[in-house]
């Protein structure tokens, strides 16, 4: 065989992609000769330096089970008509917490380069919280003339509030969460069996631009006067828009 | 009952499919580069891949699931990052699997920058057609194969391919000369 018979044919050598045949050819090639021979020492250099220096990733426990609440809904959904659901997301709340626990945040706090990512990190984390134990609602109400009083001395900010029963998305209260060290009002709305938490901050110059999808939570923010929101929630993220689309257009008015 | 149906046609998806999870991972960690995006887009392509279930045949569980995020990770690439997905030099319509001559300024690219780079942030500089065909043959040794099946290109490309990742892998790594 002659080098530029071999050549063409190094990379599939060390990949092992060669009949017997054509192997042998070429492994008598490589051991006369003084270009080829080395070349393909350098291939299978390079190859076992990436094995032996590069990270081998691994899917890490939570999205593990994020996955597997995912299908468990997504086969509920296709099966039974909502047998399946309510248990669902509780055991899924339960799950992420455990691992956050577990993980101590590490890998979460990869997310918080940025500012805008450390409110969404916060704003989810915060939300998450608040489904798992007793603390959905401070102040359960589907009266916005009772829900908007109660914010007023315990926060700095007052937010907007309205019932969007009519349109789907009834309000079930608010309570006070704390993000980025402050106290932060929470607006709680429903979608079906689906929660929705609205957090209002003071406006920053923040733009997600469309529906943020993190551990598969979906989350909007928007600004409105002095005000920014920021709404995250298991429901679907079109179901988000809309709710965004109802919610600024009912405060608004 | 349809979720008696339903809850057996998960659990076959979790034993047949999740095991290739971490490979899955790894794949969208690769072409995502970065853990955050690598975990959004892995789930959002094992709830694809659970829709599709009904089409995937006994076999190559492994390649089928790869196919699958790579599909999601290009999705979401043009959706979120379009910038990473640079058009690769039409070069490889040469599936004859002749070592082509370099086009993209990959091999320049990698070259400027320091020689003691790692070589995962080299890897994680390549364009994502040599990237992704590197990866799933150095570290899920997937076969020749299995890689055109996952990436939907011809033998010939991916040997090419394979080849030109690795010449600008060494030309910035060991700064050695190589055709």
């Amino acid at each position: 065989m002659q080098c530029e018979d071999a050549r063409p044919r190094l990379d599939a050598y060390v990949d092992d992609e060669l009949t017997e045949a054509e192997r042998a050819g070429l492994r008598d090639h490589l051991a006369g000769c003084a270009d080829c021979g080395p070349e393909a020492a350098a291939l299978q250099r390079l190859r076992d330096e990436i094995r032996r220096t590069v990270p081998a990733y691994r899917a890490p426990e939570i999205v593990r089970s994020q996955i597997r609440f995912t299908l468990r809904r997504e086969a509920a959904a296709m099966g039974a008509p909502g047998a399946f659901r309510a248990p669902g997301w509780l055991a899924y709340a339960a799950s992420i917490l455990l691992a956050v626990a577990v993980g101590s945040g590490g890998t979460f706090l990869a997310l918080g380069e940025r500012q805008d990512d450390r409110v969404a990190t916060e704003v989810i984390d915060s939300h998450l919280r608040s489904l798992l134990g007793t603390h959905l609602t401070d102040v359960a109400s589907s009266d916005q003339h009772t829900v908007k009083p109660w914010f007023a001395g315990r926060s700095d900010v007052s937010p907007p509030v309205v019932d969007l029963s009519a349109d789907g998305f009834p309000l079930v209260g608010g309570r006070l969460d704390v993000i980025g060290g402050k106290p932060v009002p929470a607006l709680v709305y429903k979608r079906r069996q689906h929660v929705i938490s609205v957090y209002v901050l003071p406006a920053g110059k923040v733009d997600l631009g469309e529906t943020l999808t993190r551990r598969g939570y979906n989350l909007r923010h928007w600004d409105d006067g002095d005000l920014g929101f920021w709404a995250v929630t298991d429901a679907g993220p079109s179901e988000l828009a809309d709710f965004e689309h109802l919610f600024r257009a009912a405060t608004r008015g | 009952m349809a979720w008696i149906a339903e809850r057996r046609r998960r659990s076959r998806f979790e034993s047949v499919v999740l095991p290739h999870l971490d490979a899955g991972y790894a794949l969208a960690r690769w072409l995502t580069r970065n853990d955050a995006d690598a975990a959004d887009v892995v789930q959002e392509a094992c709830l694809r891949a659970f829709r599709y279930f009904d089409s995937y045949r006994e076999g190559d569980a492994k390649s089928w699931l790869l196919k699958i995020v790579r599909r999601s990770c290009y999705d979401w690439l043009e959706r979120n990052r379009p910038s990473d997905l640079v058009p690769l030099e039409t070069a490889d319509a040469a599936s004859s699997g002749t070592p082509l001559p370099s086009t993209v300024d990959t091999e320049q690219l990698l070259q400027s920058r320091s020689e003691l780079r790692r070589l995962d942030r080299l890897i994680e500089e390549l364009p994502p057609p040599l990237r992704e065909a590197l990866v799933l043959r150095e570290l899920q040794e997937l076969d020749y194969r299995q890689i055109a099946e996952v990436t939907g290109v011809p033998i010939g490309t991916v040997m090419s391919r394979l080849h030109r990742a690795r010449s600008a892998l060494r030309r910035a790594w060991d700064g050695k000369e190589c055709r």
